[in-house]
């Protein structure tokens, strides 16, 4: 985790100066194989073949029964003619871009709103982080359907100001947003880590600028999100991996296709149906492996693009 | 300023403080209960008749009935609900107590030890993010098929004390990176090895690493469905999650009502565990030692 | 650090309790008793009563012991898809009608022929259900069940509107004439009946009663574009001219069914899901005949509701075998799981389970049909689970207007002839 800290930067490395004697670097080979030698295993038993493997599958026709045929680059090239695989990204692609700018400001501000010494903080903590314990479960993604049908809560208070949409549970313009607000409604985990964040800022750094007349908007632009951005980079990349992933309760709203009309088609939704509903698991091999790539691309380049915003303190003064 | 205009002052600085506190307050309070809504529905829910749940639109109960606690807790085909939390606490505490030892460990290694590699290695853990686990699923069931492991839990913890869950090695190695290097150094001066400093520094100060890793590997263990789905035959040995799909059928109608009973009993470990370890979060990383 | 010590110590200590239990427990019984595994679908009354069946077959064959595997019908299909990739199918397992031939054609189920007359019985099968497992010329399943399409109804819902319940020889117009009724008179409140466009099981009734299929023998598509389109036009117009409940409330309200919501006056269907509706609706609901447009054929067949089958690998065909003859012929059997799976398929179970409430409806009803009711096609060829989700997917679409009636047709031909080649 990112905290922020008056530290060196993490690289920090060096001999200690001064009159002790110099500590040779290069020992570490051996302790740091060692520590990590459950990591190794468990890579070549059960990540690395299994990774290979479905690679390898990702170029064949593969029904699970019978033994896989090569069909070299037929998969990849299907996929691009195919309109419910082109439906699934467009679905995937527009929920986590709306999805987790609007899970992160809604977890930031409440951890902004929880950020202080008043009484009742663990509580209150507890209870934001509530539906994050219960979010994944069948029940829940149940009761959150029923909650967005015709003459429902969310119906009957969009109505009150004239919004008539019906049920966004039947309605496939809306049917999307229902599922966005159900992840961001599951912001306990970022918020958590916000609030570990916040606490970080020095307090000092405030003090001084309120002196200096700095009103609280300024603050918190000048201030607060520069020494909180580790945090919020961890957040935003973490968050967007488990966006391209979702699978549960979009099952349970959607089906395997995607009601309504197909809008809730969520990338690993149609990726299992191919592998085990159509029985095309070479198909479904190379889905997954373009979903790879293109998670890796966003991942780089959001890693590419934290050095102009990511500050860790403790660089520079 | 006299003492009378001061003790005027502070009375109004007081009661100003006292109002922007109910303020403060009460906005939580109504955000609260518009976040909490759905899971007062779900509550309430569990008392309604199975029948009623979807398509029935008020909060609470017009018959309220215990009828779907009593049908969860009586199990599935003599198989007692006990039995099925019993194996999900199992599953959990094993997988948690793995999870946390070697992603601890790897994290480390990752954090502060240098060895040939380790950029390459860090790149590898880092994709294994990436790939949807139903893709991985048949190979690795294939693995566990030719060890002769299928229907033990074996195949759903192994993983865990190997590591491969690289959400919480990445955890573990951005928080570890935070600890100054000051600290290892005079621990080094001490004489303390590699050992040393993982235990009586870094470890200790990487707390909140490690209680958040605890609690969402407890989370998702005992939510976890398709493992136990795929590797476990015998109905006595599954966890809860495969118990509750029980609840659901096409033909004969489901039984949403002893579902969510069900669910809302499976939740009770979770959120006790959750409150129990909760304060160790926030509170741990301001006394982590990090200012000076 | 003091309470981290401590803490770790417990959970150390713990964990090694844990792991004892956990690895714990998993003897072999060597030779002697033959263990059979058996898997099924269904929900936890069902798991009750067949793991009662199952004891009863433990006693009756002492050197036979079987151990129970269940899950809910999606979960058990991704189970059994895993399991049988990897080698390790159990020995007897439930079987579906729509993927008998997928398992069947990729040698994955053992063939029953070699069994039949030795350990397995099939003669008192219902003469429609004689046959239904059969694939190319192997026994590949065995019926446990049977059930048929049929028209489900409130007869309140009808009288209300004044309109006559639905009898055998009513024709399609018929059908569509009370609906438009029932939804007038209904004042929003309730609707005559569901687009019936959105499932292929109503296009198979007229294709059967025009003396066609919806597969033909070869395994293709039993009609060509014309035809599907004159069928999605007939939905089309029913949703133009509002008669029927929007696909919006429809697609809100699952998994539940309109009918079951009183939000329909009735509905095309299986009949066996009686069970279903009864348990969660107060509105009594009757089992009417299909509409027809040809009055000597009601395009019906009996269909297998549920099969079993025996897996290729498994080490002790004959013993399996029994399992499946005790479960369709044994009338104690029969009387424990009474019609939890269905209307049972052989005489002997029929006669020995007092069928009550919506089951005696739907023997009465198949009862009433009886005549018409013919032998069930050959098991639908590879894929067809998957076509039949297309179907669903594409008529969905159209009703939700984001596709016109020919992009919808020539979608689904796309679909279903990519899935029939491969």
């Amino acid at each position: 985790m990112a905290t922020v800290a008056p530290t060196r930067p993490a690289e920090a490395s060096g001999q200690p100066a001064g009159p002790r004697t110099r500590v040779r670097r290069s020992g570490d080979g051996v302790a740091g194989y060692l520590f990590l030698s459950p990591w190794i295993l468990g890579v070549l038993l059960l990540t690395i073949g299994p990774m290979l493997t479905s690679l390898y599958l990702s170029f064949t026709d593969y029904s699970l029964f019978t033994a896989p045929e090569w069909v070299g680059l037929d998969n990849y090239k299907r996929m691009f003619d195919d309109a419910r695989w082109i439906k699934s990204v467009q679905v995937t692609a527009i929920y986590v871009a709306v999805a987790v700018p609007v899970k992160l400001a809604a977890a930031l501000a409440v951890a902004l709103l929880l950020n202080n010494k008043r009484k009742g903080q663990s509580f209150y903590r507890a209870a934001f982080y509530g539906p994050s314990l219960i979010g994944a479960s069948v029940s829940l993604a149940i009761v959150w359907k029923a909650l967005f049908t015709d003459d429902a809560v969310v119906d009957r208070i969009l109505r009150t100001v004239g919004i008539n949409t019906g049920g966004w549970a039947g309605n496939p313009d809306f049917s999307l947003l229902m599922l966005v607000l159900l992840g961001a409604w599951q912001l306990g985990a970022p918020m958590v880590i916000f609030l570990a964040g916040l606490k970080q800022v020095p307090v000092e750094l405030h003090e001084a600028a309120h002196v200096d007349g700095a009103g609280r908007w300024r603050r918190f632009r000048s201030i607060t999100l520069p020494m909180i951005s580790p945090v919020v980079f961890f957040n935003l990349l973490l968050e967007t991996i488990n966006a391209f992933q979702v699978f549960t309760s979009a099952y349970i709203v959607g089906g395997p296709n995607g009601s309504p009309a197909g809008t809730t088609l969520f990338y690993t939704i149609y990726l299992y149906d191919r592998g085990f509903s159509d029985f095309r698991m070479g198909y479904a091999s190379a889905m997954a492996w373009m979903l790879l790539l293109g998670v890796g691309l966003i991942t780089l380049f959001l890693f590419r693009t934290a050095r102009g915003w990511v500050y860790y303190s403790g660089d520079k003064r | 300023m006299s003492a009378e205009t001061a003790r005027a002052g502070r009375r109004k600085a007081t009661k100003a403080r006292r109002v922007s506190t109910v303020v403060w307050h009460a906005g939580i309070i109504a955000v609260l209960a518009i976040v909490l809504y759905p899971i007062v529905w779900v509550v309430a829910a569990t008392f309604k008749p199975s029948s009623d749940i979807i398509g029935s639109l008020s909060l609470f109960p017009t018959e309220p009935t215990t009828h779907n606690y009593e049908r969860a807790v009586e199990g599935i085909a003599d198989i007692s609900i006990g039995r099925f939390f019993w194996n999900s606490t199992v599953l959990a505490v094993l997988s948690v107590v793995g999870t946390v030892a070697s992603s601890a460990l790897a994290g480390y290694a990752f954090a502060r030890l240098r060895f040939r590699g380790r950029g390459a290695m860090f790149a590898l853990m880092i994709s294994t993010l990436l790939l949807p686990f139903h893709v991985l699923i048949i190979p690795q069931y294939a693995v566990f098929q030719k060890l002769d492991l299928i229907d033990t839990y074996v195949p759903l913890l192994l993983g865990k004390f190997l590591a491969t869950e690289a959400f919480f090695v990445f955890l573990m190695v951005q928080f570890m990176r935070t600890i100054p290097h000051e600290l290892d150094e005079s621990a080094k001066i001490d004489g303390a090895g590699p050992w040393g400093i993982f235990w009586h520094i870094i470890l200790p100060l990487a707390r909140p690493a490690i209680i958040t890793t605890a609690i969402f590997t407890f989370i998702w263990s005992w939510n976890d469905f398709f493992g136990p789905l795929i590797y476990l035959s015998t109905p006595d040995k599954y966890p809860l999650p495969l118990a509750l799909q029980l609840f659901v059928d096409e033909a004969s109608g489901s039984d949403f009502g002893a579902l969510m009973a069900m669910s809302m009993l499976a939740l009770v470990p979770v959120v006790l565990f959750f409150l129990f370890f909760q304060r160790f979060l926030v509170e741990g990383v301001s006394t982590s030692g990090l200012k000076g | 650090m003091g309470v981290m010590k401590r803490f770790t110590t417990v959970l150390a200590a713990a964990s090694l309790l844990f792991a004892a239990a956990a690895c714990g427990g998993d003897d072999e019984a060597e030779s002697g008793p033959v263990t059979l595994r058996y898997s099924w679908w269904g929900n936890a009354d069902r798991a009750a009563l067949v793991q009662k069946a199952i004891d009863l077959f433990q006693t009756k064959n002492a050197n036979i012991k079987v151990t129970p595997s269940f899950q809910e019908f999606e979960a058990y299909w991704q189970k059994m898809a895993t399991d049988t990739a990897g080698g390790n199918a159990p020995d007897v397992l439930q079987m579906d009608f729509a993927y008998l031939r997928e398992y069947a054609e990729r040698g994955v189920l053992y063939d029953l022929k070699k069994q039949e007359g030795k350990n397995l019985t099939t003669s008192d099968l219902l003469e429609g259900l004689k046959g239904a497992g059969e694939v190319d010329d192997g026994l590949y399943a065995v019926p446990v069940a049977g059930n048929t399409w049929g028209y489900v109804y409130s007869p309140a819902a009808y009288a209300k509107a004044s309109v006559p319940e639905p009898k055998l020889g009513w024709t399609w117009n018929d059908y569509r004439a009370a609906m438009e009724k029932i939804t007038k008179s209904g004042g929003g409140k309730i609707y005559g009946g569901g687009n019936y466009i959105g499932t292929y099981y109503n296009l198979e009734a007229q294709l059967r009663q025009e003396g066609g299929l919806l597969y033909t023998e070869d395994g293709k598509l039993g009609f060509d574009k014309p035809r599907l389109a004159k069928f999605f036009n007939e939905g089309k117009q029913l949703i133009d001219a509002k008669i029927v409940l929007p696909v919006e409330k429809g697609v809100q309200i699952k998994p539940k069914f309109a009918l079951e919501l009183d939000l329909i006056a009735g509905d095309l269907g299986w009949d066996n899901f009686m069970a279903r509706y009864a348990a969660a609706t107060k509105t009594e609901l009757k089992l009417g005949p299909l509409p027809s447009d040809n009055p000597s054929q009601l395009g019906q067949y009996l269909k297998p509701s549920m099969l079993m089958s025996v897996s290729a690998k498994s080490d002790h065909p004959e013993e399996s075998a029994k399992l499946i003859d005790f479960f369709i012929n044994d009338p104690e059997a029969g009387a424990i799981l009474g019609a939890n799976r269905g209307i049972p398929a052989t005489n002997a179970q029929r006669a020995a389970v007092k069928l009550e409430g919506p089951f005696a409806a739907v023997a009465a009803y198949e009862e009433s049909i009886k005549g018409q009711l013919e032998k069930a096609p050959p098991a639908p060829p590879k894929g067809a689970g998957t076509i039949e989700q297309a179907f669903i997917r594409v008529s969905e679409e159209l009703q939700y207007g984001r596709i016109s009636v020919d992009q919808a047709v020539d979608q689904f031909f796309t679909e279903a002839n990519e899935t029939l080649e491969s």
